[in-house]
This record gives C-alpha cells, structure tokens and sequence, in this order.
C-alpha cells in the first residue's frame, strides 16, 4: 500500500519533471511574462545574418505605444543601435546577454534596429524594421524625400561614376588654415551647400581667379581647410568608427580589418578626395554603393549626420 | 544491529548513525534522490535545446560541466566514490521501466534479458566511449545543443539496454563516466563490503543475488560476498536491504585500500583505463589552457582535417604512447626484479598507482575549471536559457576568477598529494611481489620515474 502510494507520488513527480519543466520555461517566457509586463515586450533573437540576422526583423508600433525590445544575443558579439535621429545606442552586447530598450515613439515612420559592431563578413545585412504607425492617419507611412539626391538625380549625375583620383595632389590643411587670411576667398567658397555641390579642384579654379599672385601650393592648402571645415565632434567620430571604420579604417584609408572581404576594395578617401563632390560621397552614404558592399545608410542615420560624416570625409582626406 | 566493527581500521558508518541507516534501508532512498537529480538534468536539456547557444550562458553548459563535474571531480569521486552512480538520473528511466515501479516495483523485471557478451565483459566499451566523448569534448563543454543532445543520448541508450539487457548492464559495461568513476572510487576512504563473507556463504537463499520483499538482486550483477573493490560496486545500496543477515555493511576505511591487490592478467582493460584517464588529463590542460591556439582550433573541430589530425594525435597518445612508455617502464623494472611476475601481469598490477595521480591530475584540472568559470552559475541560475530573465537578481553578475592567484598552488599540491600516493602504491605493489624488499626499488623505480615525469609535465602546465 505504501509503495503502491509512493509509486504514484514518484510518477506524479517524474510527470511534473519532465513535462513541467518545458511548459514552466515556454509558459513564463511567452505567457507570464508578457502578461505581468507594464507593456509590449518584443523579444528579438539576435544572430550573425549568415544565420538568420535579428529574428522578428520587422516590428510595429503604434504612435505613443511604449514597447520594450529585448535583443537576446546569441553568437557573437553586436552592438545594438536604432535609428535615424533615436540616438539609441545599446552598447556592445556579448552573446548570452540580453540588450534591452524601452521605448515610445511619438512620430510615425520607419526606423531601422541594427547592429554597429563588425559581426560577419554580411554584417551590413543585419538590420530590422521598427515601423511606427498613427493608427489615426492613412495609409503607411512614407520614406521621407531627400532633396540632395533628388537634385543629384535630376541633374543626371552618376552616383556610381568612377571617381577621378586624386594622385599627386596632397593638400595641407593646417598650411591652409595658417594662409586663409592672406588670401582672397570667393563668397561662394563659404557657402557650405555650393562646396557640397562642387569639388576641391573646382574650388582651386575659383580661388585662382581671384588670387593670380599667389602660388597654387598655397592655394590648394587653402582649398583643402576650406572643404575639411568644421572640425568633428567626438560623436562623428564615433558614428565613423562604427559604421565605416570596419572597411574604410579607422583614418579613412580604404584599410579596414573587413576590407579583405568586400567585392571591391574600400575607397581610400584621400585617393579621389580632390575630385570627389560632397553631395555624392553624401548619396552615397544615405543610398549605398551600387555593384559594391557599400550598404546605405539612409535608414540608420538622420540627413544632419549624413551631412556630418560628409565633413568628416574630407577631414580625413586632408592632413 | 550487531556493533560496528572497527576491522583493518574500517568504521561501520551506519552502524554509527542509525537515522542514516534507517534511510538508506528505505527502498525510497536511491529513487528520490535520483528523481532530486532529475529536475536539474531535465532543465540541463531543455536549457541546452531551447536556450541561448552562448555556454558560459546556458544552464545546460555551466551546471553539468562546470558545477556537476567540479561536484564530482573534486568531492563525490575522491571522498565517497561511486555514490554518484547512486543518484545518477541518466539510468533511472530505464531501470523504472524494467521494474515496472519507481519505488519497489514488480519482482520480475520487463526486460529480455539477454546477457552482455562475454568478449564485452569489461571495460574497454567504456574505454571506447570516454575516448569518443573526449575527442568531441571541446565542442560538448561549449555547445549547449551538443551537450544536451549527450545526455539525452546515454539516457536513451541506458532506456534501451534495460529493455533488452539484464539489470544494469549499460552501467556496468557501457556507461563512459561510470567507468572512471569506478576506477577512481578505489582511492575512496569509502566502501560497501560484507562483514564476514563466511556468513555469505554460508546464507543458502541469497537474497541479495535474488532479491527479496525489501530490495531488487544486485542491478549490476555482484555477489556482495566476493566483493573486495569499489571498481564493481554501484552503490545502489539494494544488497543492504536485502540482506536478512544483516551482514552488509558501508565501511569508512583507509583511502587507497583496494589498490594495490592482485589484479588478473587478462584484465588488461583496467590498466588501459587508468592510462587513458591520467593521459586525457595531460592533453585536457594542455589543449584547453596551453598557448597552442592551434591545437585548440583543431579540437573544436573548425576545420575537419585539423580534427582529423587531433584525433589521431590524441588516440596515439592515449592508447600508444602512453601505454607504451608505461609499459616500458614496467618492463625495465621486471627485468631488476625477482618478482617472477610476467611483463603483462605487472603491467595490469603496477597500472593501480597510476590511479592516485590521475584521480589527482583531475581533481587539480577540476579544481582550476571551477575556480575559473565557477562564477558563470551566479548568472545561469537566474537566466538559464539567457533569455535575460532575472529570477534570483544575479543575472548580471559578471564573470569573476576565484582565487586565480593561488590556483596554481593549491593545483601544484594537489599534484604533488597524489605522486606521494601513486609511488607508495606502487611500493605496495612491489613489497608485495618481494616480501622481502631486495628488488622491490629496482622494480618500482622505473614506474615511479614515470609518474614523477607525468607531474613534471602537469606542474609545467598549471604552474607555467
């Protein structure tokens, strides 16, 4: 009798075990938890593409829902960011730790949750879509235009043209900074938006028109600290070394550790910077390169960074 | 109860304390403790199946092989022998199934009951599957998936023995961790043993071979009356509960009492298995924490051919080199000695003192493992699958070395403890061949000289 009763306690146990365990684990993880949380919880698996990258890649929100999404890492190690203009930025995560944000979004559109932290030959590819919609409005929510590259477009200029190099031409910034007020500059070279639309070397034209006395070694100086202004901020650099540093390098020599293994060799800034305009370099970043590994940015970074990194370019290209 | 007997030095422990003994007669006491073990096992499985792939993050990767095996390695083994084999959950399933019951099931067990061949009655089964687990172990230490699908594995071969092979065969003859489990629980100042094997004898009804209303026959097939090592006991405590004598007794005794006794020529398996431990405890270290990243790479298989060539290298150093030099040690010294032992006979017996470094060769790898990446089961605990719960609020306690400054000490010590134990073993072992000692360090030098060069090698790997 009191094995009979023992038997049927250690079959009850043995059932709690095996069959307890699995449902306690899948139950509080997709039931209770969710259910005792203030609000949405969005657990997103976090993986190298090559094995399935982010896992839901697609969340939707609603205008002033407050979610929290958990990035589990699992393989090796990413840094979560989300954006354009969230300036989120979860850090690095090491795999088996969980990365977490809570978040409420008041503007409806499309923001991307990505990974800046080199994690694969295809890290580029992992990215997800953070869709937030006004539940009130129609329709979805539209990409937002960009007027630099539709007037790119619209004046039929190649975005993927090869660049013209920049060989023998090394123009020193800082020499030109030290012979800026000695020099007559055209107003339309202060202009940021027409540097933005014209090269070095088109500036170089213009500065020796108005300067016929002066040698071009001095003029290129003064061309060179013209484009390469304003100094970066520490979070432009920051931005580059994330997201460039891993194929252009860290200085922006086209010699980064992942360079190895793109379809074409990273460009080396300095090597096309004279001839390069900055509305392109700008295109590119947003849109992407064509035919190449150079994935766009357009869905991560805001317009002003963009505009930023552009800068920070020619800062590089120049010594 | 009769009074414990202090026979040889032993101390009857349950005589000693009643309460322990009147739970240990229970026919509940090995089936709770191991339905105790199961839950964590069964969470190791389902954590290594469902959870993050990161190990040092995943329940299944730091209980089992970082907190179960520092458990074993360093506590259970070395102070109470095979008392694992007692509560190991892996063979529960199987045998619940023969029985028919969890605890006290039907006399006549479900089961075909074939018998084990007879070429297989020994170790080398189990020799065979600890070389396998350890030619994969990189990958089984690191890869939840992988370790649950090896626990899952032997608990469904063990499911499948017992249905078709008697009592505990797949313990007894197959189990890869019960194999040196048993070796190592002869260094064990611990044993079960009749009182008077007289009395064994002369017991006509032999209950403890036949079972009776208070236990099951011996599941692995011993006679208790003839038992005089640990190497074959599996400490299911049954033949206690069934002897109507009261003659079966769990001594505490002098530790290293069963080694050194005659051991048979043909039992050339035990002396391989004590060679294969000691040498897998050289390559573990060496492989793990040695600066050849290489020889690393190769063995957590990142490329098929580099494993090839680890595979090769380990399986000749375990069951070539190793044996090998040994043996020539052993030759050498017989060759001094007036024993008359053959060089095989000698080469089974002289195999006992390996077993005191090689238990402690583990325990000082065990020792720095857990010290290391001990502090991986603050954060298991809380989140077991990595799936960033928080249960007890450790989840983020960071990974923390203990002791990292002095590990290499208490490792050295360790080392040193049992190269004492292995040549004194091998003293006996010599002594005991030539009483009268004229030849026995003749005979025991080229064995001990060996062993000193197996520490050397190991204190160069802990101590740097």
């Amino acid at each position: 009798m009191t094995q009979t009763r023992g038997n049927r306690a250690a079959l009850v146990s043995i059932v709690l075990i095996l069959v307890g365990i699995p449902t306690s684990i899948l139950g509080y993880q997709y039931w209770l938890r969710p259910a005792l949380a203030e609000h949405r919880v969005i657990d997103i698996a976090t993986r190298v593409p090559e094995n399935g990258g982010f896992s839901p890649d697609l969340v939707r929100a609603e205008v002033g829902e407050t979610i929290t999404l958990r990035f589990a890492v699992d393989d090796v190690a990413h840094g979560i960011a989300i954006g354009p203009g969230l300036d989120i930025d979860l850090g690095q995560i090491d795999p088996g730790h969980v990365g977490e944000i809570t978040l409420t979004l008041d503007t409806p559109g499309i923001y991307t949750y990505y990974c800046n932290t080199w994690c694969s030959p295809s890290h580029w590819r992992m990215r997800g879509i953070l869709e937030v919609v006004d539940p009130n409005a129609s329709g979805s929510a539209d990409a937002p235009s960009d007027p630099i590259i539709e007037a790119l477009i619209a004046a039929s200029v190649d975005i993927d043209a090869e660049p013209q190099l920049s060989e023998g031409i090394l123009p020193d910034r800082s020499h030109g900074e030290q012979s800026f007020e000695t020099v007559e500059v055209p107003p339309n070279l202060l202009d940021p938006t027409w540097r933005l639309s014209h090269t070095p070397a088109e500036g170089l034209v213009a500065l020796r028109a108005k300067n016929p006395g002066s040698g071009d070694d001095v003029l290129t100086d003064v061309t060179a600290y013209l484009w390469s202004e304003p100094t970066p901020t520490i979070e432009i650099k920051e931005l580059f070394a994330k997201n460039c540093a891993a194929c252009h390098g860290e200085r922006g020599a086209g010699d980064g550790p992942a360079a190895t293994s793109t379809i074409e060799t990273p460009v080396a800034f300095a090597d096309v910077a004279w001839f390069r305009r900055g509305d392109i370099w700008y295109a590119k970043i947003r849109r992407g390169g064509m035919g190449t590994d150079m994935p766009n940015f357009g869905t991560l970074f805001t317009v002003e960074e963009a505009r930023l990194l552009v800068d920070y370019l020619w800062y590089l290209s120049f010594k | 109860m009769r009074q414990s007997p202090t026979d040889g030095g032993r101390l009857d422990v349950l005589g000693r304390m009643p309460r322990l003994r009147r739970v240990v007669l229970s026919r509940a006491f090995q089936p709770v403790l191991m339905l105790l073990l199961l839950a964590p096992f069964a969470l190791a499985v389902v954590a290594g199946l469902l959870g993050t792939s990161a190990g040092n993050r995943n329940f299944g990767i730091v209980f089992v092989w970082i907190v179960w095996w520092a458990v074993l390695m360093v506590l259970l083994v070395p102070g109470l022998g095979r008392v694992w084999c007692t509560v190991c959950p892996i063979p529960a399933p199987g045998e619940w199934i023969q029985r028919r019951g969890i605890i006290g099931g039907v006399a006549k067990l479900r089961t075909l009951g074939l018998r084990w061949p007879r070429r297989l009655r020994n170790m080398w089964v189990q020799n065979a599957g600890f070389l396998m687990l350890a030619l994969f172990s990189t990958i089984i230490l690191t890869r939840p998936s992988v370790s649950a699908a090896v626990i899952v594995g032997l608990t469904g071969t063990a499911v499948g023995m017992s249905l078709l092979f008697e009592k505990r065969t797949f313990c007894k003859y197959v189990c890869p961790i019960g194999g040196f489990i048993g070796l190592y629980s002869m260094v064990a100042p611990i044993e079960l043993r009749v009182r008077d094997a007289q009395v064994c004898v002369d017991h006509r009804s032999k209950d403890c071979i036949t079972g009776n209303e208070n236990g099951y026959g011996c599941p692995w097939m011993i006679y208790p009356g003839k038992l005089d090592r640990n190497l074959d006991c599996g400490f299911c405590t049954e033949c206690l509960k069934t002897c109507t004598m009261d003659n079966v007794v769990i001594n505490l005794r002098r530790p290293g009492t069963d080694l050194g006794k005659p051991v048979s020529a043909k039992r050339i398996d035990e002396a391989f298995k004590a060679l294969i431990m000691l040498a897998c405890s050289i390559i573990y270290p060496a492989v793990l924490f040695g600066p050849w990243a290489t020889v690393k790479e190769w063995a957590g298989i990142e490329s098929f051919g580099g494993w090839l060539i680890y595979a090769a290298a380990f399986l000749t150093a375990t069951l070539v080199f190793m044996p090998g030099l040994f043996w020539l040690a052993v030759s050498r010294g017989q060759k001094r000695s007036c024993s008359g032992l053959t060089i095989r006979q000698a080469f089974n017996e002289y195999a006992h003192a390996l077993i005191p470094l090689g238990l402690a060769s583990w325990i000082a790898f065990s020792v720095g493992f857990a010290l290391t990446n001990g502090s991986y089961a603050l954060a298991a605990i809380s989140d077991p699958l990595g799936w960033g719960w928080n249960l007890f609020g450790t989840r983020e306690a960071g990974w923390t070395p203990y002791l990292s400054g002095t590990a290499p000490a208490i490792q050295a010590a360790i080392l040193l403890g049992g190269l004492i134990f292995s040549v004194r073993t091998s003293l006996r072992i010599g002594f005991r061949h030539d009483p009268s000692g004229t030849t026995t360090m003749q005979a025991t030098a080229p064995v001990a000289a060996f062993l000193l060069a197996c520490t050397l090698i190991l204190l160069r790997l802990y101590l740097g």
